[in-house]
């Protein structure tokens, strides 16, 4: 549960994430999907209640709402950002291989470790940049789609057992959004990586998803497949609207 | 496989802070009567170390008050600029020597020389703003190098004033006077009339800021110029208010310490880290926090001088390290608590 | 080979721009890369200086151990102290912005020089303490053993600056300094590394502190002022905070050239020396501050080229 100045904004009695390969959560503007995402990354503090992460294939279940927020990523807990981020300093090469470098490269004395780092790494950044092409790899991150595509990169050489998205198609050119999806698709069936997508362009979640959450005014109001969310009436007074009828 | 996230809002949330949890607890009956028992046992403190405390309380405030009003307008510019102007002490250095030039050249009453004091400084806080602090802001320097060049300022107007004045100290010219018996014990007048001069002082700052239409307007649009614009209001004339009424505040405080002790380039600079604290620490509760933080480390430092007999230094460390802890234990809440 | 050339002032000249230099790198790593201001140096100088001569002084060595050793350990002793409190002002300031950073690392170097000045059983208060020298070369010999230590040292804090630019750790110093809320949410552990960060930078000043200390012969308040501080700011920001030779170059055009060039060669009345230059020398580097960041924020040589360097890297 989270409240700003006494104002609940999000409320969820108990709600599980992360069933289905792909999940989708809707609703309209300021129904609390962006806030609580940051919930269960920390961006945002808890004011009342736990987020427990089951990892799966026998691993135990871990309380992560207690953890420091660097810990979510090595735990396999990823989300991508709704806004822009970038490190201007660093080249796209520098992001995605920070992203991919483990902490034991990272300490002040490895001073000798670049090389291992490039070695391990270089196979698999290659794979993506191949896949989606940047105007200069070894420059910097210039347009907004370039940066957004590099934060949803760099996210995935995290390796996730959860990915969130927060609104990844936003900013997007529609080719590399469509091969951004079909990315994200394939990890979650053949990877097995549980995808939760935020999203306001509705056909990337009727689409994609295999299971759907409805938010408004803070709470799950509805839970389904995404064909019986998408006629349900509730979801087409309140979100939808009117004009969208039919579609 | 399946990786699941389970949010569940029964539980008691793991990551609340402990100040969040501290203030829970106190707004529980058990914690209320710890409360009272906790306020019962400083008022007991007090009285039982009354001759202590008193010479404390009366010297802190006669001694430090200038900090207080120093710190009100480091603050102003601070939480409305967002500017941490390191040469602000050298603000309040000038203000010592513009009174003390009055004073002492032209033979002016000390309350008299109080007003060239802080117009002056107030005039050199906006041409600092001018010369250097617009063209950085202009230029987007980086909140950390704006941190930087106003230390070099502060360095070149310090050493500007040693290069012209010398290390000596100089003193104002103010007739004897009878002390004054406050709680039994003997006050220099000087000292009460700056401490109620500073309290009005800050007091007039604090009402005008908070209460007057034009503060109210200074206070909302203060680093917004599109805002400020739109309303039809000057930003500019916004900005070199607050840069004037900041240098005001310090001008007089650097008056104030300098007619309790001497005028001396180092002045402004042996108070930066006090102010700095108090602002840091005081400032999440708006100007009221800051004067009473201001005013508070007076009395801790004077108290704590008087408590380990004669080492003026070992109390400067307590209390500095004491408005460090507490500003770590509190956390970095600035940027979420209100403006001024 | 003839050392006439070398006077005894131009070698502790050349030992202060040194010294400066080798501060001014490990400013580099916490203010260029990971976009820290320190604006403690001098405490941390400072606190291995006075470390140094505590125990050097205060201890009772026996003869039997003769100078070296009592000298390697309070050297030792410097490193392991100063590398404590830098990781307590690390820890300090790890969840602070800006202004807790100033507020932290200077009331550190305050704190510093208030129990130099308290501590008179320690450290000798005002007046300060005389330390002897551990090694015999004469006093000309030592001064130069001395400077030739410290710039083996500065040469060692360049190479280690200059492999980190070239390793994952330096990547991740500089992502903290850009975006440290998102290098956190790619599960990089930011407070623990300023943490070793500060350990780090600290030592290296705290070790430059105490050669200072055997170099000068004597340890004083006076030592620690804020020109320290200033000194190793503006060179390196002269220089270029972003870039390996930033330090270097910065501290020779502003310590280099006024200490060495103005003090030493410029014919200049002899009242000045005493009074007037010293105050000088502060007025120029801070205005210099002013200027470099008002018009040249970067500094002379620019900003850190990552392209070309991941190029490098990608290419071979």
């Amino acid at each position: 549960m989270k409240s700003f100045d006494g104002r609940v904004v999000v409320d969820v009695d108990d709600l599980i994430l992360g069933s289905n390969p792909v999940e989708g959560l809707i609703g309209p503007n300021g129904a609390g999907k962006t806030t609580l995402m940051r919930m269960i990354m920390h961006s945002v503090r808890l004011d009342q209640g736990t987020v427990t992460f089951h990892p799966g294939g026998g691993s135990s279940s871990v309380v992560i709402s207690s953890l420091p927020a660097h810990a979510m990523a090595s735990l396999g807990v990823v989300k991508t950002n709704q806004v822009i981020q970038d490190f201007e300093k660093l080249t796209i090469w520098d992001s995605l291989l920070l992203a991919a470098a483990r902490g034991r490269d990272e300490r002040p004395f490895r001073i000798f470790a670049e090389k291992r780092v490039w070695a391990q790494n270089t196979a698999e950044i290659k794979r993506y940049l191949d896949e989606f092409p940047f105007a200069s790899p070894y420059g910097f991150a210039k347009s907004a789609g370039e940066k957004k595509l590099l934060d949803i990169l760099r996210c995935l050489l995290l390796r996730p057992k959860i990915l969130l998205l927060d609104e990844p198609t936003a900013g997007l050119p529609a080719d590399v959004r469509d091969r951004v999806m079909a990315l994200v698709r394939q990890k979650a069936v053949d990877e097995y990586v549980s995808v939760v997508i935020v999203e306001h362009d509705l056909n990337v979640i009727w689409a994609l998803s295999d299971y759907v959450h409805f938010m408004a005014e803070g709470s799950v109001v509805l839970q389904g497949d995404p064909a019986w969310i998408r006629e349900h009436e509730t979801v087409v007074e309140k979100y939808l609207g009117k004009g969208h009828v039919g579609r | 496989m399946v990786v699941s996230l389970d949010i569940d809002r029964t539980d008691e949330s793991a990551v609340r802070p402990a100040w969040q949890r501290a203030r829970a607890f106190f707004s529980t009956p058990p914690g209320r009567l710890v409360a009272w028992l906790g306020i019962l046992g400083l008022l007991g403190l007090l009285v039982g170390t009354w001759g202590l405390a008193r010479k404390a309380v009366v010297f802190g405030l006669a001694e430090e008050a200038p900090l207080a009003l120093a710190a009100v307008g480091f603050a102003l510019l601070y939480r409305l600029t967002g500017i941490i102007n390191v040469a602000y002490s050298e603000t309040v250095t000038l203000g010592a020597y513009f009174g003390m030039w009055f004073n002492t050249t032209f033979g002016w009453n000390f309350y008299l020389s109080l007003i060239p004091a802080a117009l002056g400084a107030g005039v050199v806080s906006v041409i600092t703003y001018f010369a250097f602090f617009r063209p950085a802001h202009r230029r987007s320097v980086g909140v950390v190098e704006v941190i930087i060049l106003s230390f070099g300022l502060s360095i070149v107007l310090r050493y500007g004033l040693q290069l012209i004045f010398g290390h000596e100290q100089r003193y104002f010219k103010v007739p004897f006077q009878n002390p004054i018996r406050i709680l039994g014990l003997g006050v220099p007048p000087f000292r009460v009339t700056a401490l109620a001069g500073v309290i009005a002082g800050a007091l007039i700052l604090y009402w005008f800021i908070q209460k007057t239409r034009l503060g109210i307007q200074i206070r909302a649009l203060a680093g917004d110029e599109k805002l400020a614009q739109v309303s039809g209001i000057n930003p500019l004339a916004v900005t070199v208010l607050i840069w004037f009424i900041a240098g005001l505040a310090g001008g007089a405080a650097g008056a104030f310490y300098g007619v309790g002790a001497t005028a001396r380039p180092l002045l402004g600079w042996s108070k930066f880290l006090y102010i700095l604290l108090a602002v840091l620490v005081g400032g999440a509760k708006g100007l009221r926090g800051v004067i009473i933080a201001g005013l508070g480390m007076g009395v801790l430092l004077s108290g704590l001088t008087l408590a380990i007999k004669g080492q003026g230094l070992y109390s400067e460390i307590l209390v500095v390290v004491l408005f460090i802890v507490i500003l770590k234990l509190r956390g970095n809440r600035m940027s979420e608590a209100a403006k001024v | 080979m003839s050392l006439d050339w070398l006077s005894a002032f131009l070698i502790y000249a050349l030992f202060t721009v040194a010294g400066t230099v080798g501060m001014a790198q490990f400013l580099h790593l916490q203010m260029g890369l990971a976009g820290i201001g320190n604006f403690g140096i001098v405490g941390f100088f400072g606190l291995g200086m006075y470390t140094y001569g505590v125990f050097i002084r205060r201890i009772p060595w026996p003869d039997a151990m003769g100078d070296i050793l009592p000298f390697v350990i309070s050297m030792l002793a410097a490193v392991v102290v100063t590398a404590l409190a830098g990781m307590l002002i690390g820890w300090f300031i790890s969840d602070l912005d800006g202004d807790g950073v100033l507020v932290g690392t200077l009331g550190f170097a305050t704190v510093v020089y208030s129990l130099a000045l308290s501590e008179k059983r320690w450290t000798g208060g005002a007046e300060g303490m005389a330390v002897t020298d551990p090694v015999g070369f004469g006093t000309k010999g030592n001064s130069l053993f001395w400077l030739g230590l410290m710039l083996l040292l500065v040469v060692a804090a360049t190479y280690y600056v200059a492999r980190v630019h070239r390793s994952p750790y330096g990547r991740l110093l500089v992502a903290i300094g850009q975006n440290e809320p998102l290098a956190r949410s790619l599960g990089k552990p930011t407070f623990g590394i300023k943490l070793s960060l500060f350990a780090i930078g600290s030592a290296g000043m705290g070790l430059i502190g105490a050669i200072f200390a055997v170099m000068n012969h004597f340890i004083r308040p006076t030592e620690i002022g804020i020109e320290v501080t200033l000194a190793v700011m503006v060179g390196l920001v002269l220089g270029g905070s972003a870039r390996v030779w930033g330090a270097v170059v910065g501290v020779l055009l502003t310590a280099g050239l006024f200490d060495i060039v103005v003090q030493i060669y410029l014919p200049l009345p002899d009242s000045w020396y005493q009074i007037t230059l010293p105050v000088v020398r502060e007025m120029v580097f801070g205005a210099m501050l002013i200027l470099v960041l008002l018009w040249r924020p970067l500094g002379v040589l620019g900003d850190m080229r990552r392209d070309k360097l991941v190029a490098r890297l990608g290419r071979g």
